[in-house]
């Protein structure tokens, strides 16, 4: 590899770990699930890349799961999701106890709202000029009362192109320094558009790790059959190859089938054996 | 009150309505509510009876028997003026208890919803809310309730034999007022607040009317409403427009307001208000049937909706199949410009 | 200042489907969730401890599994839980349920303020807060969408209505219900969670609250629901147009609009 666009302490592998929901009824069981994962990221040298009530179902904060159970977040190796539905005092909150735990990436999108969730509001955001906060607000937001924090924004290749190129650039203006894309599952030409038109921008792309590829078909904006055939290794195997200067984002990883495959797959592993 | 014989249970008689009064006049679902007790009374040989508490609207009895009440009870007092639950609530029970009603209705407005639950507690009665449907069982008389249950999406038809008065509420516009009869008259039965009345009674500051602010979803002739596939408050910005050139209205599903996306007086359904428009046009609304039972007496209903599955699509007279952010602009631009070229000619 | 929040817990309402050819309920595999409208009636119990001092108890009437409605009520910050559960109180109405809940304030030595959400989002009555106030003698107020100030012996509120609201002050000990408008519900903190989790929720029966067995569970209640059926529901016609190509659709549409005369 000549030439990495991944930057310096940004390791390739971004595992993505969901913490356990408001709801549960074996609470205790899924912290102690969450550890375990947590941990095991850490000692790979991966990212462990927590997300903020995904799909709107309310959960746990990843800082709240780290701080409350004694992890250990090693420095760069914690990416914490963080979108738009929140009151500002949560906001303020996360960011805060973030610091607390030597964590300085997030990753800024808009996320999905529940009736459960409040919304931040233009003025909280200082953007009284817009109709409603999206990631641009927030990432902006972040970067100029918390310039420590390197902010990731999100990328979608689903999406009409020249308007999420527009967005795009108006993420990057307000500060953002990565990008995630949405789960890609072969080569795709908006990607290759956005590291050719964007050489210097740090790309992450998302690997879907979960043998239902169906359940990408919201995502994608069409329908993929239930039956579909999908082997989520080789695709990775494969996005490696296409994409060799990119990060990659795993979703779904099944711990306990995957993660040594996976782990063998990673060059930073590697060296930190 | 639990009836201990066939012989008490007869002694209740006639069918009450407690009028809404606001402000000094009588509310439009004080009629509706008339027409409805009409129509038992009539079914049990017995007499619409209307309970008229408030503060100088005595010269408005006479609109109370044009729409069919043969007595009004009136209650005119400075302290009826504002709504006060226990005020209220202590002046039906001691009415009640004097003369036995058999039925008695109310309007589930803010008011009835918060009152005949106190009343009915008191009174150990049985009481349906907001029901859609009134009828006398032919068989022995008792009053049979229809009201959507589990979110709307059964009927559920209910009824309480063994209690009396047999107490129901209705929320404005489910049921039709009918034609008054200028110059029909009846008995007004005076009554006063008495000093047991006004015990453990809470203080009424004051009241702000804040017009403007009301949003009239029952005064519009034309309805744009917006479901969960508006996707957010964007989407019902976009339906404001479509609603100001129409000279409409902008009506919500229950999921859209539970989402936050816009305030619940713009809220249609079961839950929210009732409407009878000229035409509907529900964009992405799946209709859930809590939100169609709202609004299915509408003239002319459009749905546009990128599913042309759903029960709103079906149910409609003009179903656009298609991309919401794509058919709701072009709609607006063409109505623009036939109504530029109207204007020209 | 002793506040109890009653609370309930209801079937997730996007879950609530109806099986097209037995038109029943389909009941299996819907979630239970705390009644929306009763987190607002929680977190406003919770601040309003937080400002006077005091204590919040949570209550509710419900099978077992209601201990996790409960459960979400602790964990937002009531101090203690009590659910009603027994066969007895099964198939109670509105009615039977409000007595209830008055005997077991009662029991629970009163409250100086009982608050409850607006209404439960599956029967949608908004029938037992009234009802509780009405067992209690108490002074009531509904549709609260703030609460301006509690002292040791009152309670100032505004009160919604459809043409502005009122201003009251109310003595207490008093019930009010409230509105969406009155505050934005926290979410549970994980130490709050964890430790809700492992407390002890008081499960009562009716000789626990004193109930007098002739005014509880279903032969208590003066409604029964005698029928159900699919809700009738207009027939029309439906003129479908095709709006692959959005301009083409749109002109269709608005000819229809202007052809029949209704724009």
């Amino acid at each position: 590899m000549e030439k990495n666009n991944t930057p310096k302490g940004f390791p390739a592998f971004h595992v993505e770990i969901i913490p356990p929901k408001q709801d549960s009824v074996k609470l205790e069981d899924d912290l102690t699930l969450f550890a375990a994962k947590f941990e095991r990221v850490m000692a790979s040298g991966f990212t462990a890349s927590i997300t903020d009530n995904a799909m709107g179902l309310l959960a746990f904060q990843g800082h709240e799961c780290i701080e409350e159970l004694g992890l250990k977040a090693r420095p760069g190796q914690v990416l914490i999701h963080l979108n738009t539905f929140h009151t500002k005092e949560t906001l303020e909150e996360i960011l805060t106890a973030c610091q607390r735990l030597g964590i300085f990436s997030v990753l800024a999108i808009s996320g999905d709202g529940s009736p459960r969730l409040p919304k931040l509001k233009p003025a909280e955001m200082e953007a009284e000029e817009t109709e409603a906060v999206t990631s641009v607000e927030l990432i902006r937001y972040i970067r100029r009362h918390y310039p420590l924090f390197t902010v990731g924004a999100a990328f979608n290749p689903y999406e009409p192109e020249k308007h999420e190129f527009e967005k795009l650039d108006r993420k990057l203006e307000a500060g953002a320094a990565f990008v995630i894309t949405q789960p890609i599952i072969e080569k795709n030409s908006v990607v290759d558009r956005l590291l050719q038109d964007y050489p210097e921008l740090p790309v992450t792309v998302e690997a879907w790790m979960s043998k239902k590829l169906y359940l990408l078909s919201d995502v994608v904006g069409y329908p993929i059959p239930e039956d579909a055939v999908f082997d989520p290794i080789d695709t990775l195997r494969r996005l490696r190859d296409i994409y060799p200067l990119c990060g990659t984002y795993l979703s779904l990883l099944g711990f306990k089938t995957q993660y040594e495959l996976i782990e063998a797959m990673s060059p930073e592993r590697r060296e930190a054996r | 009150m639990k009836i201990q014989s066939e012989q008490e249970k007869s002694s209740y008689k006639n069918v009450w309505t407690v009028a809404e009064v606001a402000n000094g006049a009588v509310h439009p679902v004080s009629y509706e509510l008339i027409g409805a007790a009409r129509r038992l009374a009539d079914a049990r040989g017995s007499q619409v009876w209307t309970v008229a508490l408030g503060c100088g609207h005595t010269g408005e009895a006479g609109s109370l028997f044009a729409y069919g009440a043969d007595k009004v009870i009136l209650v005119d007092d400075s302290r009826l003026e504002a709504f006060n639950d226990e005020l209220e609530c202590n002046i039906l029970q001691r009415l009640t208890i004097r003369y036995r009603p058999e039925i008695l209705l109310c309007a589930a407005t803010s008011r009835g919803r918060a009152l005949i639950p106190r009343l009915a507690g008191k009174l150990h009665a049985g009481l349906t809310a907001d029901c859609t449907g009134l009828a006398i069982d032919p068989g022995n008389g008792d009053l049979l309730q229809t009201r959507p249950a589990f979110g709307g999406n059964i009927m559920a038809t209910i009824r309480s034999s063994e209690y009396r008065p047999q107490m129901a509420t209705v929320r404005p516009k489910v049921m039709s007022a009918p034609e008054p009869l200028p110059g029909r008259t009846g008995e007004i039965i005076r009554e006063t607040v008495e000093p047991g009345d006004v015990f453990k009674v809470k203080e009424i500051l004051q009241s702000v009317r804040q017009n403007g602010s009301a949003v009239s979803l029952g005064d519009a002739r034309i309805i744009v409403a917006g479901g969960r596939a508006m996707k957010g408050p964007e989407g019902f910005v976009l339906l404001e427009r479509f609603a100001s050139l129409v000279g409409g209205a902008v009506g919500a599903s229950r999921a859209a307001v539970d989402n936050g996306w816009i305030s619940y007086p713009h809220q249609v359904g079961q839950t929210g208000a009732t409407v009878q428009t000229d035409v509907y046009i529900a964009c992405g609304i799946s209709g859930q049937i809590q939100h169609l039972i709202g609004m299915q007496s509408c003239k002319t209903i459009i749905a546009i909706d990128v599913d042309d599955t759903t029960p709103m699509m079906k149910l409609a007279d003009i179903a656009v199949k298609g991309d919401l952010f794509e058919i709701i602009p072009a709609v607006i631009k063409e109505i623009e410009t036939v109504k530029s070229k109207q204007e020209k000619a | 200042m002793k506040i109890v929040v009653c609370v309930k817990q209801v079937p997730a309402t996007a879950d609530a489907r109806i099986d097209p050819e037995t038109k029943r309920i389909i009941r299996e595999g819907t979630k239970a969730v705390l009644n929306p409208f009763d987190l607002y009636a929680v977190e406003e119990a919770v601040r309003i401890r937080e400002r006077a001092g005091g204590e919040v108890i949570a209550l509710s009437m419900g099978p077992e599994n209601a201990k996790n409605s409960l459960i979400e009520a602790l964990s937002m910050g009531a101090d203690r839980a009590v659910l009603l559960c027994d066969r007895a109180f099964g198939g109670s109405d509105t009615w039977a349920t409000g007595y209830a809940l008055s005997k077991a304030i009662e029991a629970l030595g009163g409250a100086d303020l009982i608050i409850c959400g607006k209404q439960a989002v599956d029967g949608d009555t908004a029938q037992v807060g009234p009802g509780i106030a009405a067992r209690l003698d108490i002074m009531q107020a509904a549709n609260v969408s703030k609460v301006e100030d509690v002292d040791p012996g009152h309670i100032r509120v505004c009160r919604s209505n459809e043409y502005g609201y009122d201003l009251l002050r109310l003595r207490l000990p008093a019930l009010i219900t409230v509105l969406k408008d009155i505050n934005i519900p926290r979410i549970p903190t994980l130490k709050n969670a964890r430790k809700a989790r492992q407390a002890d929720i008081a499960v009562w029966t009716p000789s626990d609250i004193g109930a007098d067995p002739g005014l509880i569970g279903l032969n208590a209640s003066p409604t029964r629901v005698v029928k159900t059926e699919p809700p009738a529901l207009r027939d029309s016609v439906t003129l479908h147009i095709d709006g692959g190509e959005p301009e083409k659709a749109a002109a269709a549409l608005a000819g229809e609009l202007f052809g029949r005369g209704l724009l």
